[in-house]
């Protein structure tokens, strides 16, 4: 159980600056994803938390105490690399022995904590076996159990699921979140893929350009992203330029009625997010009351359990995202409308 | 059982084509063999004659000095002294070339530094200049230091054809290592030594295998460095095979001791095949 903080973190590789400057404060037992595309500098935070990097400038705590200094070696944290790093030359067994080795733990509570581990990751049978021999998940499983056997204060994760297909990655991902919630430990993982930062983490800190975007829950960054950047990299589609004032938005389909509980807006220019699956398609006219817009569906994706119709509206373009219970044909005439509650304002900071 | 398996699937994956153009380059390869060994056997064999027309044991009795493999064997073709003489200088270099290459290969691998291009061309300079001509300037200085016609002298001229192709080899070993492991292993706790010790080394064992190989064939047959610099004083295989065929004329102990000179190499590859082949190695790191 560790809080990890991070108080003006700047890393520079020579004149290069990998990030400018963050400020992150992660509670103990929480589970936080650093997400952003490549090259944005999250994973230059997470090897500065591991210890493989200094910052250059800032602190980074462990429970209060100053740890940027402390070699990688002695910070006690355990790191799960994306392509798991096993060591090809020794046996399952051997890789989750390593680290109690390489610490000098007496043989006997060797032996106690690897069966108990592997009995936690189920790899019993799998012992004896070469990397080489097992599949991605079971090499996951290997370098989680590796790593947790350490009893690391914090742990770590480069894309935890991108290297597992579709099935596995549904089961490594349940995996993941109830050993660390029986565990209790401090968790953070790196992703470029904004589905894997939802489905996994407790809080998502978004990093753009080497500075920490928005740090929120994964449902809020969805629904209520600060900007527009981020709106687009949760994949948001339907993001539209408005005209605001006196809780009505004007934009180029018509006028949309706002709830200003929901979101406080200013009177002026501003952007409205229509998420595609908060929008209802109707057939006919009369059965909406508010924020109506009229359109034509102009195409189609079907995706098995969803629809995706891409509706004009007055020279615009809405996506509408919807449960597969009926398809509606291309170039039919449809009614949008969407309940005031479920419309996001982005506008620039005053 | 993953060799057999190898095996069919290289049966089934095969087509005829590709089986007879790899038997036409098996050919190849063993073909000029065939007539070295009937050579070895014979005591005169003229063209156009297929075979010999004089075998080497039917005047084995009628000849006062002993013939073709009897003369290989026997203590005056010097054969013995001379597989000792390349079998210690070629492990001595291949040692010496591992110490000088694993670290710059590392640095080669990994890093990025100003003149890496123009460092990693002179590297592989030796391959472009003329052995001759190496040859001929080190003896100069080889002689006036001394070095000339001792093991020293010749070790260290081994050293220069073999460094370029080992910081090759193992450049690339260095390549497909990648950072994760020895990161993943001191995140694990591991000093500096026990990283270098239980992870680095026993991953690069393939190609340090392969480079150590490859390094001791090519010290085994330098010709021309090995004679410059052993004065006729050290004798070593290709030397003693060079003064046997200098005269233009391939008599069956000549042909003989092509032969030896050919089983070093075939001995350290049966071995070294085994390391390299291994189980865990056989298949990629990590995925």
């Amino acid at each position: 159980m560790t809080k990890v903080q991070l108080k003006g973190v700047r890393k520079d590789f020579g004149s290069f600056t990998a990030i400018s400057q963050i400020d992150l404060d992660i509670e103990s037992g929480e589970l936080v994803a650093l997400l952003g595309p490549s090259g944005c500098g999250k994973t230059t935070t997470l090897r500065m938390i591991a210890g493989l990097e200094v910052p250059t400038y800032g602190h980074i705590l462990f429970d209060d105490d100053d740890v940027s200094e402390v070699p990688v070696q002695d910070r006690n944290v355990g790191m799960v690399f994306q392509r798991y790093a096993l060591f090809p030359h020794m046996t399952v067994e051997k890789n989750v022995m390593f680290g109690l080795k390489v610490r000098g733990t007496p043989s006997g509570e060797i032996k106690q904590r690897l069966e108990d581990i592997l009995d936690v990751v189920q790899l019993e049978q799998f012992r004896h076996r070469f990397p080489a021999q097992l599949s991605g998940g079971q090499m996951q499983r290997v370098a989680i159990a590796r790593t947790l056997i350490t009893n690391p204060s914090v742990l770590m994760m480069d894309e935890p699921l991108a290297n597992l297909d579709t099935k596995l990655r549904g089961e490594m991902r349940r995996f993941i979140r109830e050993l660390q919630q029986r565990l209790g430990i401090t968790t953070i993982f790196v992703t470029h893929d904004q589905v894997e930062a939802m489905e996994l983490a407790d809080r998502v800190a978004v990093i753009f350009d080497g500075v920490l975007a928005q740090y929120d829950t994964p449902e809020a960054l969805y629904q209520r992203p600060n900007s527009v950047e981020i709106a687009d990299f949760m994949g948001a589609n339907n993001i539209f330029d408005a005209q605001v004032s006196n809780g009505v938005a004007k934009t180029a389909f018509g006028d949309l009625q706002l709830d200003t509980d929901t979101k406080p807006v200013r009177d002026g220019t501003g952007r409205v997010l229509l998420r595609g699956e908060a929008i209802d398609l109707l057939l006919g006219e009369g059965e909406a009351s508010q924020n109506v817009i009229t359109g034509k569906v102009t195409a189609r994706e079907f995706f098995g359990a969803t629809v995706n119709y891409t509706v004009d509206c007055k020279g615009e373009t809405i996506i509408v995202n919807e449960q597969s219970r009926r398809m509606v044909d291309v170039g039919q005439d449809v009614w949008l409308t969407i309940q005031p509650q479920r419309i996001w304002v982005i506008q620039d900071a005053a | 059982m993953a060799r057999r398996q190898i095996k069919t699937a290289l049966n089934t994956r095969l087509s005829t084509f590709q089986k007879i153009y790899l038997l036409l380059i098996a050919g190849f390869i063993l073909g000029p063999f065939i007539p070295l060994i009937i050579q070895s056997f014979a005591f005169r064999w003229a063209w156009p004659d297929m075979l010999p027309s004089t075998w080497w044991l039917e005047q084995r009795e009628k000849s006062l000095l002993p013939l073709a493999w009897d003369y290989v064997l026997s203590p005056y073709s010097r054969v013995w002294e001379a597989t000792i003489n390349t079998v210690f200088i070629g492990s001595v270099v291949t040692v010496i070339c591992l110490a000088i290459c694993l670290p710059a290969a590392r640095v080669l691998a990994r890093e990025k530094f100003r003149g890496k291009a123009a460092f990693e061309f002179f590297l592989s300079m030796p391959l472009i200049v003329p052995e001759a001509a190496i040859g001929i300037a080190l003896l100069m200085i080889f002689i006036s230091l001394g070095l000339a016609g001792s093991y020293l002298g010749i070790i260290i001229v081994h050293l220069i054809p073999t460094i370029p192709y080992m910081i090759r080899m193992l450049t690339a070993v260095y390549q497909g290592l990648g950072r994760d492991f020895e990161e993943q292993a001191m995140i694990l706790g591991a000093s500096r030594w026990q990283v270098m010790r239980l992870v680095t080394l026993p991953m690069l064992l393939p190609g340090v295998v392969a480079g150590a190989l490859f390094t001791f064939l090519v010290s085994t047959n330098i010709f021309l460095l090995t004679f410059f610099m052993g004065q006729g004083k050290i004798i070593t295989l290709p030397t003693l095979l060079f003064s046997k065929i200098a005269g233009g004329t391939l008599d069956a102990s000549a042909a003989g001791i092509t032969l030896v000179v050919t089983i070093p190499g075939i001995i350290l590859l049966l071995i070294t095949e085994r390391f390299i082949k291994e189980e865990a190695f056989g298949k990629g790191f990590g995925n």
